[in-house]
């Protein structure tokens, strides 16, 4: 066996995050399941009341409703970023290939709160888009975009973007054009090429994709919190309010447990679901 | 351009004869500055087997690239069974291509892959399913219809690529560089094999490729082509034994070139001096030049015979490489310009008869062409 110096050194620190990411998780997990003290920041004893409350109807459609979002999210991602990957990898021309990368990535380099603000600049009432819409007469009361359910998706599917894009475009760039233009060569039109090879092709790019997208989204704590202003709740605002405005910390970790457990529990789902899919692209 | 276009529009139709399968009428084709194909012509007989033959980037992909509807010609026109085909679409141009990776669909079967272009074309299930089925039998692949591509080897890989292009019943088959991905064995097999199909099915072919083994040995005709331009088109005997063009000289086949001079012309035929040694070759490549011009002589190492000392060239045996059919021997000599003569003997006795280091004069036997020097 070939022996690696310097495996240790380098593997260290990533252990040492690995060590410390596990020990919070066991700190909330063990939150979880102790009982909360009503003006005290101390928990009680053990208890399972909390996770009894999830099934209460109001949490219970917080879940559900956020499941929904970041459903919505993915899909709305996918529709979005995918002809802006195949673009970025089927073009030519090398300027329009960065103007489009430069684009899609720069979401990633703006901070969350900067970019949640531009999106209340464009989404108010008399932001952006309700003023170009009723500058064309379009419209003639502006459409309430801003603690909608809408609204929140719009600015999810921004924050999402940059990460669909890359996983899209690494699917797409690794199939050959040349499996496109022998469809061409016999016989199909562009909307068949694109249907019967492309598409089928880029399946484990769109599988990966919507999966991260889902998962990001259902993390995502900013934007759903400031575009819908306490009127679209997520799992995470409700984290929030109940951990930082009612300081009942056992039930945010609680909820915090379930979200998590939820997400692996979707993504295997999905995994599962879309696994036939994924097959069709293997080479 | 529109006025370009009605004029060749009109002339075509005379031109193209029922015999002509494709028509290539001054063909150019630019990628920005560079020029990667200059006006070519080119006539190819319906039914018939043609190669593109040339180095890397002298313009034969292009050119097929053009003919398949993959890029298009800056100007010149088109023609296939006599229709135009420089506005047509690439998926409505019933061109078969059979690409250098073959380019299987990975995610269908090879029954799906074979039967796309049906498909495509709205064919009933029953008629796909029995013309996939005939088509896989001409490519003796019956019992692989369900397999996927990566399931099967490259020269099963290439059947399928082959009948997938021809099920469609295409007025032209393209084959890109289709033997690159073989191993040699399975090269000359599968030659002979795409060869038999082509000629059974009648199809006019269209053969790119770098290899000129591959273009003597499979071709009616070739065109051999050089930094965008076609240099000569002619069947493979003429390409081999009569090349026109110094670059088709040296690039089909091995050849010695030797410094001579012009002696004289007489109607087509002209005779050259090296040394005191006189070279008989066809006047058209030698054309316009004075008697005692230097010229380049080239000579198929085929075309020279070894003899006694005193004899032709003179020189030195320097090496033999046995070659089963044959031996090269590699002969020493100040007559040739890279020092060293090739010549190709017959048979495997030349090592005992001529060994290493004997003292020999070689003699042209055959066909030799001279052509103007390469200009400083």
């Amino acid at each position: 066996m070939k022996t690696r110096p310097f495996l240790a050194l380098f593997v260290s620190p990533a252990a040492l995050a690995a060590l410390a990411l596990v020990g919070a998780l066991a700190a909330i997990l063990q939150y979880a399941f102790r009982a909360f003290v009503p003006g005290s920041m101390e928990p009680g004893g053990l208890t399972l009341a909390n996770f009894e409350a999830l099934l209460r109807p109001l949490y219970a459609g917080v879940f559900l409703q956020t499941v929904w979002i970041c459903l919505i999210t993915a899909l709305v991602t996918l529709v979005v970023a995918y002809p802006l990957a195949y673009a970025i990898v089927r073009s030519r021309s090398v300027t329009l290939k960065s103007f489009l990368l430069i684009t899609a990535l720069t979401p990633m380099f703006l901070g969350e709160v900067v970019r949640t603000y531009s999106w209340i600049i464009v989404l108010g009432n008399s932001g952006f888009i309700n003023s170009v819409l009723r500058g064309l007469g379009l419209i003639e009361r502006p459409i309430q975009l801003m603690f909608t359910t809408t609204g929140v998706v719009i600015a999810l599917v921004h924050v999402t973007l940059p990460i669909m894009t890359i996983m899209l475009a690494a699917a797409l760039s690794h199939i050959d054009a040349a499996y496109e233009k022998a469809a061409t060569s016999l016989g199909a039109g562009p909307v068949r090429v694109f249907l019967t090879v492309t598409l089928p092709l880029s399946m484990p790019g769109i599988v990966a994709g919507v999966t991260t997208a889902f998962a990001w989204t259902f993390s995502a704590f900013a934007t759903p919190q400031m575009i819908g202003g306490g009127r679209v709740p997520m799992v995470s605002t409700l984290i929030y309010q109940l951990g930082f405005a009612s300081f009942n910390f056992p039930f945010a970790a609680a909820l915090s447990v379930t979200g998590l457990a939820l997400t692996f529990a979707v993504l295997a789902l999905a995994k599962a679901a879309l696994s036939p899919l994924e097959r069709m692209g293997a080479h | 351009m529109a006025a370009e276009r009605l004029h060749t529009g009109t002339e075509a139709p005379a031109a193209t004869s029922a015999r002509v399968g494709v028509q290539i009428d001054g063909v150019t084709k630019k990628f920005g500055a560079f020029t990667a194909l200059h006006e070519a012509w080119l006539k190819i007989e319906q039914g018939s087997f043609m190669t593109l033959l040339g180095p890397s980037g002298c313009g034969k992909t292009t050119l097929l690239n053009l003919l398949a509807g993959f890029l298009e010609a800056n100007g010149g026109e088109i023609f296939v069974d006599g229709q135009l085909m420089t506005e047509t679409p690439p998926y409505a141009r019933e061109i078969g291509v059979v690409f250098q990776n073959y380019a299987l669909f990975p995610h269908m079967s090879v029954e799906k892959n074979v039967g796309y272009g049906l498909a495509a074309r709205g064919v009933p299930k029953r008629e796909i399913a029995s013309r996939v089925a005939d088509m896989l039998a001409l490519v003796k692949l019956s019992d692989f219809g369900h397999r996927k591509p990566k399931e099967l080897s490259g020269g099963q890989q290439q059947r399928v690529a082959l009948a997938r292009a021809l099920v469609i019943r295409p007025k032209l088959l393209l084959l890109d560089e289709p033997f690159s991905a073989l191993d040699k064995n399975l090269r000359g097999a599968m030659q002979v094999e795409i060869k038999e199909i082509q000629r059974s099915l009648g199809v006019t072919t269209i053969f790119v490729t770098h290899d000129q083994s591959e273009a003597l040995s499979m071709s009616d005709r070739i065109a051999v082509m050089s930094a965008g331009r076609i240099r000569q088109v002619g069947t493979p005997d003429e390409i081999y034994r009569r090349p026109t063009d110094r670059f088709v000289a040296s690039f089909v086949g091995d050849v010695n070139v030797l410094p001579a001079k012009l002696e004289r012309r007489l109607d087509d035929r002209a005779s050259v001096m090296v040394g005191a040694v006189r070279v008989e070759v066809p006047a058209g490549t030698v054309d316009g030049l004075a008697p005692g011009a230097a010229v380049d002589l080239f000579v198929r190492p085929d075309a020279l015979a070894i003899g006694e000392k005193g004899s032709g060239f003179p020189g030195t045996i320097a090496a033999h490489v046995y070659q089963g059919s044959h031996v090269d021997v590699l002969v020493d000599s100040p007559a040739t310009t890279g020092g060293r003569l090739l010549v190709r003997v017959p048979g495997t006795q030349a090592p005992h008869r001529w060994p290493v280091g004997q003292a020999v004069g070689v003699t042209p036997t055959g066909d030799a062409v001279a052509f103007p020097p390469e200009a400083a």
